[in-house]
């Protein structure tokens, strides 16, 4: 009986030499993330990987002459499951099937948006009022210019149906700014673009058509420049410009990468134009 | 008169103490003690040999403030000579540190002493400039700080925490070894890196007819790099955690400048960030306006400074280093906590970089670049390799897409090209200084690895005059097919790249096929200057230029300039050697080579192991012509001994060549002219005259890559003898072969190549 076990015992691990065994736990759903993990893990006669879905835990034997936990882990999440010492990159991840996006809970979202305001706040805790306004400022205006940079980034890969849907947000984001939070500088030139800004939002929102959404889109860059010249933003603002668009007349656009992206013609001439100023 | 001199000895050592307390005022002296030592390290599996400073590998950091003075002491304990080079750094010419050139080399057991102002600030790097040695481990960081009253010190950048990083490469072979292996297009490390490119992969990925057309172009399989390297290292280690600096824990909302200089040997390295973008501050020891890119590529020798940001708690963030042909990487985690990761850099597409080979290469080896100017980086034909840009198989681009190579059009993500750096400050030359203009091709020979500029290697040039005061512009033409990082030693130069008078101040120049780059400098500091390419092995083999000024004092450590400039073309003139033996059922089949940049003796021998099958020696000595050294003439001697049959009336029947030229002695001893011409395909056209007036003209291919291990070969000739081979390649230098010769017969063997 006990020769019988011995004997089962080596068959199991015949293949893996100096075989040491660790159970570990690795994030992931079903039947299918079980086949993407353990062929990732798996390497013939030095690691073997045996995942159970149920319990999100693996059985993880190997060489520990040739390998170690680190290795074998890292080669898992680098094809999309997390485990308690890696995070798979985000782009892995995004790309596994629907079945298999399972939830993330061993990653800590990055505090979304400004670093560098939570770094100001640490600093000034005596100055505590003041310096939540300044935030709120920069937060309203911030989802203005976050969602125009979006309808651009969409304007420039010709993709008609998401500058519809981030000129849709663009507009609630304009039609949700608080005017008494803004500071005079801001006020004075909201006051004159605010119209102009939701009229050429709402017509970029209503159709899906590339060519008449960038009709609009050069007065919306217009204005949108007028409001970043006297509002603070953290990263430099470039102010571009192709002299082809508009008939051979000439438009510009924000961009937050000083790299030209035209959003006037798409692929056929992407590159097209210059920073005519930056915008700090 | 004795009065005198007594005053004066009593007034001497008071001079001296004065002399030296106003240098204590003026400038701090900060010296370093560097014992350089052999070494056993094991880096990828096996003890190999290296080289340590101090110990350790990287070369320690050395670090200063600009205004001290530096003071190296150099103790040599190899058991060859060394000599260290201060990458970047403006100082005197002897101070320079390139043996034969700016001094004599570090004999063993002796301590040189470098001595120089810090005049600078910035990132920067040391390493050996002597043969092979940066290879194996001798490089690392040297770091020039600001003053804390510096005009352009920045806030928010300059006094972030940093850590200055060596990136390297390390392999199990010896260098030397590399160097011979590339000299004679040894295709192993291909093998290892799988991207042989072989006629069977080819038809596998849909590619026959580019893989026909590269071979009628008479272009081997390329990749982005050649040499194959077990390890990637940031400061001496393929992975490393770095979770607090001077002490402070690393935590959310922090930012990090990394001080990065690329001491690799041979490879470009891609960096890439999991926590998000990065920003660049400065190049080659020079600040930079900021700019924000995903990734940029780092060439051999050039320095970056950027900074990123750790975005959210208990979590550590890949910073990833990958090497441009993607088959290997190093990763520093930056953070406390669990480790987020950064997706890899995908495989290259090869052959779809062999198409755009085939579409740029014109039959007569020059390139052409279809109407583009192509500069800065700005346009990367290797993107239609890089599945991140152009997809995962076929490219979606257009043929006629003027953006068709331009990654910044083509993807989301943002890379750095040098058209984006701009000097925070103005950096125009003076204004009235007079302007020399200077103009090189860089040029190459992939097949046979010779590097040179406008086809002329170091040794086959004089040195290029230059006066002080003046203006040098440089414009520089890539027209080979692998990109070079062209350094120019003591001084930095502007690169021309539209930023006005903002453009940056550079001392590496990286430069892409077909590419054209303007650069100029004020020459202002007397001395012989290296100007080369930092590929350590392309500039072994002599890819360089000595810039000299005219009518400047003679160097004091170099007391016989002769023999200096002798030991220094040394480099570039030495032969490599090859030897290959097939030791067949039917016979031996070999040869044995050596080759420098234009000349080449090569024997080859059958040997039976009877006198029906004879035994036949052939030597050449032969002179590589142009560019792309297609054609080599050659004089030659061949013996040979083989029985030939006789009748029954006892005449030996001779035997007839297709001329009807007959020879019917069984011992030949024949002196040859003759001339080798690589034709289309790779194939070799070999015509030769004996002195016996009989004529033989032969064609052959060896080394037809079949699939990713097999490779066969042809012969025929007009002495009617052929001959068909295939080999298996088992590994470096051990194969296994069949073959049919028609002297010999069918055979098969064992097959030692070195």
């Amino acid at each position: 009986m006990a020769i019988s076990v011995l004997l089962s015992f080596t068959a199991c691990n015949a293949q893996i030499k100096n075989a040491k065994t660790e159970s570990v736990k690795i994030y992931g759903n079903c039947g299918m993330c079980e086949t993407t993990i353990e062929k990732a893990g798996n390497k013939s006669k030095v690691v073997k990987v045996d995942w159970n879905k149920d319990t999100k835990m693996a059985t993880i034997t190997y060489d520990a002459k040739l390998t170690n936990p680190d290795e074998i882990l890292k080669r898992i999440a680098l094809s999309g499951y997390d485990s308690e010492k890696f995070l798979a990159p985000n782009d892995v991840y995004a790309k596994l099937p629907d079945c298999c996006q399972y939830e993330r809970k061993a990653q800590t979202v990055a505090k979304v948006e400004t670093p560098k305001t939570e770094v100001k706040e640490d600093h000034s805790t005596h100055n505590h009022s003041a310096m939540t306004e300044t935030r709120q400022d920069v937060s309203q205006l911030k989802a203005v210019f976050d969602n125009y940079f979006a309808v651009k980034d969409a304007l420039v890969k010709t993709d008609g149906n998401t500058s519809s849907t981030k000129a849709k947000e663009l507009l609630t984001a304009i039609n949700a700014v608080k005017m008494d939070k803004l500071t005079t500088e801001e006020h004075t030139v909201w006051m004159k673009v605010m119209k102009d800004l939701a009229f050429d939002a709402e017509h970029i929102a209503d159709t899906k058509d590339a060519s008449h959404q960038r009709d609009h889109f050069m007065p919306l860059s217009e204005n949108m420049y007028a409001l970043i010249k006297v509002s603070k933003t953290e990263t430099p603002t470039y102010y571009q410009f192709c002299p082809m668009a508009n008939d051979g007349k000439g438009a510009n656009w924000l961009s937050k990468e000083n790299a030209v992206k035209n959003p006037y013609y798409g692929s056929q001439m992407l590159t097209c134009g210059k920073v005519v100023e930056t915008i700090k | 008169m004795d009065n005198q001199k007594n005053i004066y000895k009593k007034l001497l050592p008071i001079a001296i103490l004065l002399l030296t307390t106003t240098n204590t005022f003026a400038q701090k002296v900060v010296r370093y003690d560097l014992y350089v030592k052999d070494t056993l390290v094991n880096f990828a599996g096996k003890e190999k040999r290296a080289i340590a400073v101090n110990g350790q590998i990287p070369m320690p950091t050395l670090t200063f403030t600009e205004g001290d003075t530096a003071e190296i002491h150099v103790h040599n304990l190899l058991k060859e000579e060394t000599s260290l080079h201060w990458h970047g750094l403006f100082l005197p010419n002897k101070e320079d540190g390139v043996p034969n050139l700016t001094q004599m080399p570090i004999k063993p057991n002796t301590t040189h002493i470098y001595k120089f102002p810090i005049i600078q600030n910035g990132t920067h790097w040391y390493h050996s400039h002597s043969g092979l040695q940066e290879q194996i481990g001798m490089y690392g960081n040297f770091v020039m700080l600001k003053k804390a009253d510096d005009k352009t010190f920045r806030n928010g950048i300059d006094d972030l925490p940093t850590l200055p990083i060596v990136l390297s490469e390390w392999t199990n072979v010896k260098p030397e070894n590399i160097h011979r292996m590339l000299h004679n297009a040894n295709d192993y490390p291909a093998l290892k890196k799988n991207s042989v490119q072989s006629y069977g992969e080819a038809i596998k990925a849909g590619h026959f007819k580019t893989k026909l057309k590269n071979e009628w172009k008479r272009m081997l399989a390329m990749d982005v790099s050649d040499v194959y390297y077990e390890k990637i290292l940031m400061n001496g280690k393929p992975s490393s955690d770095l979770k607090s600096i001077d002490g402070k824990e690393l935590k959310a909302g922090d930012k990090v400048r990394l001080r990065i200089s690329n001491g690799g040997a041979s490879s470009y390295f891609w960096l890439t960030y999991a926590g998000g973008k990065i920003t660049v501050v400065a190049n080659d020891g020079n600040d930079v306006e900021p700019v924000e890119v995903d990734r940029l590529i780092i060439a051999v020798s050039e320095t970056y400074d950027i900074v990123v940001t750790i975005p959210a708690e208990n979590t550590a963030f890949e910073f990833l280093a990958t090497t441009e042909d993607r088959t290997n990487s190093a990763s520093m985690y930056i953070g406390n906590g669990i480790k987020q990761l950064q997706s890899p850099q995908p495989r290259l597409k090869y052959f779809e970089g062999m198409k755009m080979m085939n579409d740029m290469m014109k039959m007569n080896g020059d390139l052409d670049d279809m109407g583009m100017n192509m500069s800065l980086n700005q346009m990367d034909m290797n993107v239609v390799m890089y599945p991140e840009i152009t997809g995962d198989s076929k490219p979606k681009q257009s043929e006629n897409d003027p953006n068709r190579y331009n990654a910044n059009a083509l993807a989301d993500i943002v890379t750095l090209n040098y058209a984006m750096l701009k000097s925070p400050n103005n950096t125009s030359l003076p204004q009235n200084a007079p302007v020399k203009e200077l103009k090189f091709e860089l040029t190459g020979n992939m097949n046979r690895y010779v590097w040179s500029l406008d086809n002329k290697v170091v040794s086959e040039t004089d040195k290029i005059l230059i006066k002080k005061g003046e203006n040098v512009r440089i414009v520089l033409y890539n027209g080979s097919m692998m990109r070079h990082p062209m350094h120019l030693h003591g001084h930095d130069f502007r690169l021309l790249n539209g930023q006005g008078e903002n453009a940056p101040l550079k001392n590496i120049v990286d430069i892409m096929p077909m590419e054209t780059d303007t650069l100029e400098f004020n020459a202002n500091v007397e001395g012989d200057w290296f100007f080369h390419c930092h590929i350590l092995y392309h500039m072994m083999s002599g890819m360089g230029r000595v810039f000299s000024y005219e009518n400047q004092a003679p160097n004091p450590l170099i007391p016989n300039p002769k023999l200096a400039q002798r030991k220094l073309f040394a480099d570039d003139r030495a032969f490599h050697f090859m030897a290959e033996n097939d030791f067949a059922t039917n016979g031996n089949d070999g040869m044995a080579m050596v080759q420098g940049t234009r000349w080449s003796i090569g024997t080859e021998w059958r040997l039976g192991y009877n006198d029906h099958h004879g035994y036949e020696t052939e030597t050449h000595i032969g002179r590589y012509i142009g560019k792309m050294q297609w054609l080599m003439p050659f004089i030659g001697f061949d013996w040979r001994y083989r029985k030939l049959e006789t009748d029954a009336m006892g005449n030996v029947h001779g035997e007839k060549n297709l001329f009807g030229q007959t020879n019917t002695k069984d011992n030949r001893r024949q002196f040859s002219l003759g001339v080798a011409y690589t034709l289309p395909m790779l194939v070799v056209l070999q015509t030769e005259i004996y002195h016996d007036g009989n004529l033989r003209v032969q064609l052959m291919r060896e080394d037809i890559p079949i699939s990713k291990r097999v490779r066969a070969s042809f012969m025929v000739n007009t002495d009617k003898e052929y001959m068909a081979g295939l080999r298996y390649i088992v590994n470096k230098n051990i194969g296994l072969t069949t073959h049919y010769d028609s002297d010999m017969g069918l055979g098969f063997g064992v097959f030692l190549n070195y």
